[in-house]
């Protein structure tokens, strides 16, 4: 696998007047798990078509495995699975059709055809509910069905957009977990979404995209990936009455970073993880501070969403 | 050509799913039955004669055919957007519509011949001609190989209509309305004695030129 398995160099498109990019540049290596964040019309779904071969640049470049989408389809969508916006399926159709259809177009042997189908749907959880027609099947379980053929062929690359629209909350945990297993697997996986929460769950690294243009590509956690030596912690705690900066660090450790952002309100910073943070909350108690509760922060990639987006559709 | 056999394998799951390869039944059925009733109702006295009503009542139950696969083939994945899976798989575009287009298209004529044979032998078997009858308007075998050009025209300009209005019941108005003006033509030239072989040859050729317009523009769509 070449080490920049997707590619998109100074990419215009334009529909008439309308400008959906304009100069968007980025490209994801093997293994990487990055979050496409951005409002409404930003042009992220714009993006994912043209990387899987729905759509061309007006001008500038894409590659999917260093091969061109359109002028090399085969070579370049062979270990690739997408789900752009939200395609409708005959109602007449079964699950198991279109999942057998995807794996012998995507060249699977005619022997491993039922298994890699089975595993598809299992991921998503549909595997009782592959022989039903997809007019009988509800909004989430044909979207989950949907992600099954997005994933039949162990794909490489994965490229969704907006995959837990309609599906329900434990539907949309269970695709957050199969992503993030897919993700430790090698998979490479652009996600466009506008939910903030599956961008930080799932990925490493977050592109933002503004009127077409793309105004940010960072880590997903700053906090961790400033860390040395391991991830770091960020808790929130919360006490009855005021504490000072000295009496919390003093409870806490020498080892722990610690802030106050209000009179009752303070921050604990540290290396580690479970173990680590009930440690220190235990010592925290032992001390005599009048502990209310102790929770994570409020999620910091939505305030940079907010800064390099705007306020328009915040999620 | 991978392509090709795969996407007609899928074209046959879909025309079995949906139950649509039993209209490959109506032409083989119910022409050659519905031509003979007519023939018998009728009295037609010359079963030359009875072989062209058989064949024009065939040419309009397999137009119908033709039609109704072609623009669902073209038009369905284009009006319900399940081409954004579908153009997102490793394959030629063009390829892949050509496999679903040859099953429905080469079903829809091979549904046709069977029932010409059908309508041949049921008006041989039931009407003696008389030898007072009057010749038959049209050669039998002219009008059964004039009807594959017929059907092909129809198709082709379904295929074609399907790209451009990515709607698979606009595709089949634009084709009954090619068939009627079609149909119109034809009679025209047959009641002024100019109804020549050429006819269905340039229907076809139109066809043709229609198919392959359509897979071409199919390998261009931007979703």
């Amino acid at each position: 696998m070449p080490s920049e398995v997707l590619r998109v160099d100074r990419v215009w498109k334009r529909f008439g007047e309308l400008e959906a990019l304009r100069d968007v540049t980025f490209s994801l290596r093997g293994g990487e798990s990055v979050g496409y964040l951005g409002p409404n019309g930003a042009g992220k779904t714009t993006t994912l078509k043209l990387l899987a071969g729905l759509s061309r640049p007006t001008q500038g470049s894409v590659r999917v495995q260093g091969f061109d989408p359109v002028q090399d389809r085969t070579r370049a969508l062979r270990r690739l699975g997408a789900l752009v916006e939200t395609p409708g399926v005959p109602s007449y159709l079964r699950g198991s059709d279109l999942l057998e259809y995807v794996a012998r177009v995507k060249g699977v042997p005619a022997g491993e055809r039922r298994s890699a189908v089975r595993r598809g749907a299992e991921a998503m959880n549909v595997a009782e509910h592959v022989g039903r027609p997809f007019g009988s099947l509800s909004t989430g379980l044909a979207r989950r069905m949907l992600l099954a053929a997005a994933l039949v062929g162990e794909p490489e690359v994965l490229l969704l957009d907006e995959p837990t629209l309609g599906l329900d909350p434990a539907a949309r945990h269970d695709l957050r977990i199969v992503l993030r297993n897919l993700a430790r697997e090698g998979l490479t996986l652009l996600l466009s979404t506008h939910l903030i929460e599956d961008v930080q769950e799932v990925c490493g690294r977050v592109l933002f995209l503004r009127n077409g243009v793309l105004v940010g590509d960072e880590p997903v956690n700053l906090e961790s990936s400033a860390g040395a030596g391991g991830a770091r912690r960020v808790v929130r705690v919360r006490f009855a009455s005021d504490i000072t900066v000295e009496s919390l660090a003093r409870a806490a450790g020498n080892e722990i970073d610690v802030t106050i952002d209000e009179p009752r309100t303070g921050t604990l910073r540290f290396a580690g993880g479970d173990v680590e943070q009930a440690a220190v909350l235990d010592r925290v108690v032992r001390a005599g501070l009048p502990l209310v509760s102790a929770a994570a922060p409020e999620p910091e990639l939505a305030r940079r969403y907010l800064e390099r987006v705007g306020r328009e559709d915040v999620p | 050509m991978a392509s090709l056999i795969q996407n007609a394998q899928w074209e046959v799951t879909r025309l079995r799913r949906s139950r649509r390869i039993w209209l490959f039944l109506i032409p083989i059925v119910a022409g050659p039955t519905g031509s003979a009733i007519a023939d018998l109702y009728l009295g037609v006295n010359s079963a030359g004669t009875a072989e062209v009503l058989g064949l024009l009542i065939l040419a309009g139950l397999s137009s119908l055919v033709v039609l109704d696969l072609t623009a669902l083939a073209v038009g369905e994945d284009l009006a319900l957007r399940t081409h954004y899976l579908t153009f997102a798989l490793p394959q030629s575009r063009g390829a892949a519509l050509a496999g679903r287009l040859a099953v429905v298209v080469t079903g829809g004529l091979a549904s046709y011949g069977m029932g010409a044979v059908g309508v041949a032998g049921l008006a041989n078997a039931l009407i003696t001609t008389s030898s007072t009858a009057p010749a038959p308007i049209l050669m039998p075998a002219h009008l059964a190989l004039g009807i594959v050009g017929l059907l092909i025209f129809l198709g082709g300009v379904t295929a074609a209509a399907g790209i451009v209005t990515r709607s698979a019941s606009q595709a089949l108005v634009a084709g009954v309305l090619a068939g009627v003006v079609s149909a119109g033509i034809g009679s025209m030239l047959l009641v002024e004695g100019q109804l020549t072989p050429l006819f269905p040859g340039v229907l076809a050729a139109v066809g043709l030129m229609g198919f392959v317009w359509c897979l071409l523009q199919y390998g261009w769509i931007e979703s």
